[in-house]
Parts: structure tokens; C-alpha cells; sequence
């Protein structure tokens, strides 16, 4: 029989042993966000455990969309939740003017001299490219030649759509606009020649549903990113690629250090671990399907360039321009599509 | 009576019922805190921020709220919302209320597997419940691939982001909240009720819509209430099965709150969806207390 005294010993015993290899072992750690889904496997099965195995620092992920991390870091008011952002162009202008990063400074990293000139800048990396075209089921439809086919048939009737809530949404309904005679900051000819073939089309959905949606035969093309196509196939989905012939879309994902991180050297090494070649080389390969900027790191067959200097050719936007207008742009969406 | 109450008799007043007063107080001293806590100062924020003008929250005004009430269009959207719960709410009743009959006459094992089909929606995650159902309504879904392989459908029926398709997907998912209260009030009915009403000749049908139904008012109000609250606000379902042009409130929240970031306007159409469903609680409640009032008497 325990007595009071020697249970209340016991239970402070075994709390203390608890905090041993802690003590023994953590040399430090730092608290990244990193996409839900593809991202956060990905960083959780090749970024950390290279990060401890280089560094010995526990990396800690929060799984958050770009939006959600911005939303977060606002709300926080000064007291970051996580020491590193990872975003795409859109969400990355917020966050500078919203002042939530602290200056980076890329002389820190080692790898800096092994990604192309103009991938580090005052504010953080680039870590990844990615690459956003038309995806299509090839047993379904033949391959639509650009933006202007999706809204006519065969493809229309397929036709998955979303809207600004996204990078990659925001880009391609850009892209269909200035095959309309729009531009980038004027995307009413998209919405004018959608809304003439709206009861056609297939499915408008939430941006994280078009996978599913695609994957039940519920639309057979989209627009999408390189990776999900390449994430799909491996899945034994039919569905391929297609490069329009206006330009596929390019742009790169960075990381950024929060503002007043009290673990801005580990941040630091974070960082540079997953700018260097071995990590990089790791998340190009299936499942993850990463597009690497690591100039040693050889791009995957399935992209429709063959280096990264190609990319340069690629359609970019300024989104210094777009983000005003999206709000503006998200409620026409609203209006237009709306049943 | 609560267990407080019962604990220390009531005596009519002096010390003793101001002791019992303050026992109770004290004994709920904690939910309040943690209510006004983690409910009420968010709450009062909320209405703080809609009284902003501009997305940075800098200018005090009634910009956000002019724009919202000033434009047709977030009067149809309300009304979308508030017409998708009582649709839902419709539904769930004339399925969940048979059904609860049936729990009702089963033996004690099928009323225990009964349970266990009912409970078992809640057991799994809203978004595996939410995705299962893409597989269901989907263009090569299996209620098409069904229809299609009978010959009662040439092609595949548009099922998935439409309104019927919402309907039915919250229908199964919030059929727990219409059962669980139901089943419960009917479960205490005095099954000598319905004996009397035969031996006085009613017919079973009588006998259901003036016996079984007014006694069993207060579970159907309750699940009434618990099922339009919940659809109302189901965001994962109405965006992914309902997709983006069937249009509720949560969906405009969430846009305004982590798209675009114009938190006011976001906090503005949050309120209106909480009074919205909170009107529509009240009646309900409203009802459920006169449906009480005509079981006792």
C-alpha cells in the first residue's frame, strides 16, 4: 500500500526523469509554419529530421495555409507564434507591409551561393518554384491547347474552377482574363466570358477540394500546380499537364523570419537546411514532388522546363499590384458566380 | 431541483436558504469565469471590431456595417443560410422522427445497435464524413453509377454542389443532434399512454399525432434547435459539398477574415449570423416552452 507521501515522491521522481533528455539532448529548437497536407509530411519527414541530424535542433511544425499564418502572426500583435513564415508571393506582400518579418540577412546562409541571383532578398528565401498550368484527364478530353479553351468544348463541361482565395487561383483567373483582353490588374473579361458558360461548367469549388473533386471524375481539367499533378499521378489518378501556350505561370515560396523570434539563429540554420542540396534533392522525390531552386539539384522529368533558368521566360506577376485589388476581386467572384 | 438543492433542503428562507444561494453562486463561480473568459470578451471584441472602418482597425465608424446592410446581396445570402437550416432541419425531422418510432417499439438489442448506428457519425472526423460524401454524390459517384447501371438515368446526374446535394449530406451529418434528444424524451413516455388511447378507440394514426407527437415536443424542438444551429454554421460542408457558388455566411466570414483580412466586415457578418440563428433559436425555444407548459398542464 502507497502511502500519500511516498506517491506525491514517486510522481516527482518520474516528472523530473521526464525533463532528463530534454536536458540531455535538446540543443535548441525553433517553430516553423509550413503548409497542411503535402508540405507538412514533407518537412516533418525530410526537413526535420536532417535539421537535428546537422544542427541538433527540434523543428517544431505548425501546419497553416499562408493566409491562416498571416492572420495568425496579426492576431498575435508582437508575440510571434512560430519563429518562420513559408508563403507564396500574395500572402509574402502582406507580411511586409504588415511589418510581421524581421530583416533577413542572407549572408547567414550557407547555401546562398548555390541559388540563383535574386532568391534571397531583405525580407527572406526562396525555397521552392512552383509552376501553375491547366491539368486534364487524358482518357477524358484531349489536351486544351491554353486558357481560352477551357471556357469552350469539350472542356468547359470538365471544367474545375476556383477562385482568388489562392495563389494559384488568383494567377490562372489573371491568365484566362488576359486572353480576353484583360490584364493584371483587370480581370472583368474573365468573369464576363465565365459567367456566359457558368451552367456548363462542372465544378467551382474550394480550392482544397479540386484534388478530390478531380480524383471522383467530378471535373476532368483545372488549373493547378505542377506538384499536385505529380501528387495525383502517383496516386493512379489520369491526368497529365499541360504547359499553355500563352505561358505557364511561375512563382517561388519563401520562408521569412518572424518578427521579434527569439530563435532567429535557429531560424537561420532552418533555413539554410532547406535551401541546401541534400534536402532539396530529398523533396523533389515522390511523394513530394517539390520544384527545387538549388542550382545542384537536377529538376524532375515531369516539369515542363528543363532548368531553372528557363523559368525566367515563365509568366510572373506583381503582386504588389494584385493584393489591393483582391478583396475587390473576391466579392465580384461572389456576386458573379453565385447560384 | 439541482443536486445542490437537494443536498441541503430548501427551509424557507433566513441563513439557510442564503447559504444555499451562496453555495450555488459559488459552485458556478468557475463556468462563469470561464465563459466570460473564452466567450464573452472574444464576443465583446468582435462587436468592438465591426465598429472599425478600415481593415487596419485605425478609424472608429459604421463603414463596415453600411456597406454590409447597404448591399442586396448579403440580404440574399442571410437568407440562404437561415433557408439551408430549416431545410436541413425539415429533413432530419421526417427521417430522424420514424426512425426514433422505430427505436422506440425495438427490443432492448436492436435499440442497442440502433444507438450505435445513430452515435456512429459522430465518431468520425467532419471532414472524412464531408469528403466520404464526394465519393457519394459525385459525378461518378455511387448513387449515379446506381441510377445509371438500373437505366433510370441516361447520364450522370449533378448531385455534388447543389443545394439538394447539401441538403442530403447535412441531413445524415446532423442526424445525431435530431435523434439523441429525441429518443431520449421518447424513451420516458409512459408506453401505457398509447394503450389507453387504443382502449378508447383511437387509431394508431390518432393516436401518433394527438398522443406520441405533443408529448414528444421537447425533443423534436431540441433537436430542431441543435440541427439548424449546426447546419447553418457547417462551413467544411456547405463550401466542399455546396461548393463556392451556393453561398452561406460562414463562407463570407471566412473569406473577409483570412483572404482578404477586413476583419470589421468579417466581424460584422459574424454578427449577423449569430443574431440570425439566434432569432431562430429563440422561437424555437419559445416553442419548446409551450409545448412543455401543454405536457404538464
Amino acid at each position: 500500500m502507497f502511502s500519500r507521501r511516498s506517491l506525491l515522491a514517486g510522481a516527482t521522481a518520474l516528472g523530473g526523469a521526464s525533463l532528463l533528455p530534454t536536458i540531455a539532448y535538446a540543443k535548441g529548437s525553433v517553430v516553423a509554419a509550413t503548409y497542411p497536407g503535402t508540405w507538412e509530411d514533407a518537412y516533418r519527414g525530410i526537413v526535420a529530421p536532417a535539421l537535428k541530424k546537422k544542427d541538433d535542433i527540434d523543428l517544431e511544425l505548425q501546419p497553416l495555409f499562408a493566409v491562416d499564418q498571416i492572420a495568425k502572426a496579426k492576431a498575435a500583435r508582437g508575440a510571434p507564434p512560430f519563429d518562420a513564415f513559408v508563403l507564396d508571393p500574395g500572402p509574402r506582400i502582406t507580411g511586409i507591409e504588415g511589418g510581421l518579418f524581421d530583416k533577413f540577412d542572407g549572408k547567414k546562409l550557407s547555401n546562398a551561393s548555390k541559388l540563383p541571383a535574386g532568391m534571397i532578398d531583405d525580407w527572406g528565401v526562396c525555397v521552392n518554384a512552383q509552376v501553375v498550368g491547366i491539368a486534364y484527364n487524358p482518357k477524358k478530353v484531349p489536351a486544351p491547347k491554353g486558357w481560352k479553351d477551357l471556357l469552350t468544348d469539350p472542356w468547359v463541361s470538365r471544367l474545375g474552377i476556383t477562385g482568388f482565395q489562392t495563389t494559384f487561383g488568383t494567377v490562372s483567373l489573371i491568365e484566362i482574363a488576359k486572353v480576353f483582353g484583360g490584364s493584371e490588374t483587370n480581370i472583368d473579361p474573365a468573369l464576363v466570358e465565365l459567367k456566359k458558360v457558368l451552367s456548363k461548367v462542372a465544378a467551382v469549388g474550394q480550392p482544397a477540394a479540386m484534388p478530390s473533386l478531380f480524383q471522383q471524375g467530378q471535373c476532368d481539367v483545372m488549373y493547378t500546380n505542377t506538384q499536385t499533378v505529380a501528387t495525383l499521378k502517383s496516386k493512379g489518378v489520369d491526368i497529365d499537364f499541360v504547359k499553355p501556350e500563352t505561358g505557364a505561370v511561375a512563382f517561388f515560396t519563401t520562408l521569412h523570419l518572424a518578427k521579434g523570434t527569439t530563435e532567429a539563429e535557429n531560424a537561420y540554420k532552418y533555413c539554410d537546411i532547406v535551401a541546401g542540396k541534400e534536402v532539396q534533392e530529398a523533396l523533389t522525390k515522390p511523394p513530394y514532388n517539390f520544384i527545387p531552386v538549388n542550382k545542384d539539384v537536377a529538376l524532375p522529368d515531369y516539369l515542363p522546363m528543363k532548368s531553372l533558368d528557363e523559368m525566367s521566360s515563365y509568366v510572373r506577376h506583381d503582386w504588389a499590384k494584385i493584393n489591393p485589388l483582391r478583396a475587390g476581386w473576391i466579392e465580384k467572384f461572389n456576386k458573379e458566380m453565385a447560384k | 431541483m439541482t443536486s445542490a438543492t437537494a443536498a441541503f433542503p430548501e427551509t424557507g428562507g433566513g441563513r439557510s436558504g442564503t447559504f444555499l444561494k451562496f453555495a450555488e453562486w459559488q459552485l458556478a463561480l468557475p463556468l462563469a469565469l470561464a465563459f466570460a473568459s473564452i466567450f464573452l470578451a472574444p464576443l465583446l471584441m468582435l462587436v468592438g471590431v465591426s465598429f472599425f472602418n478600415d481593415d487596419k482597425i485605425t478609424e472608429l465608424g459604421f463603414a463596415q456595417w453600411v456597406k454590409f446592410l447597404g448591399d442586396p446581396f448579403s440580404y440574399k445570402v442571410v437568407a440562404d443560410t437561415m433557408l439551408l437550416g430549416v431545410k436541413t432541419m425539415a429533413a432530419t425531422v421526417l427521417i430522424g422522427y420514424p426512425l426514433a418510432l422505430v427505436y422506440l417499439d425495438a427490443t432492448p438489442r436492436l435499440q442497442k445497435v440502433l444507438i450505435f448506428i445513430i452515435v456512429m457519425p459522430l465518431l468520425l472526423s467532419v471532414v472524412v464524413r464531408t469528403f466520404a460524401w464526394i465519393v457519394v454524390l459525385g459525378h461518378e459517384g455511387v448513387i449515379n453509377q446506381l441510377f445509371l447501371s438500373l437505366g433510370l438515368i441516361s447520364e450522370p446526374s449533378r448531385l455534388l454542389q447543389t443545394e439538394l446535394g447539401l441538403v442530403i449530406s447535412l441531413t445524415q451529418i446532423e442526424m445525431p443532434l435530431m435523434l439523441l434528444p429525441l429518443i431520449s424524451v421518447m424513451s420516458r413516455l409512459d408506453p401505457n399512454m398509447r394503450d389507453a388511447s387504443a382502449a378508447l378507440g383511437a387509431s394508431r394514426w390518432r393516436t401518433l399525432f394527438t398522443v406520441i407527437v405533443p408529448l414528444s415536443m421537447p425533443g423534436l424542438v431540441a433537436g430542431c434547435l441543435l440541427v439548424f444551429a449546426s447546419s447553418t454554421t457547417a462551413f467544411i460542408s456547405q463550401t466542399v459539398i455546396g461548393g463556392v457558388r451556393l453561398i452561406y455566411l460562414p463562407l463570407l466570414i471566412w473569406q473577409q477574415s483570412l483572404v482578404v483580412f477586413n476583419w470589421p466586415l468579417a466581424a460584422v457578418a459574424s454578427l449577423t449570423l449569430l443574431v440570425s440563428v439566434l432569432s431562430v433559436v429563440s422561437a424555437l425555444s419559445y416553442l419548446g416552452r409551450r409545448s412543455s407548459g401543454y405536457m404538464h398542464g
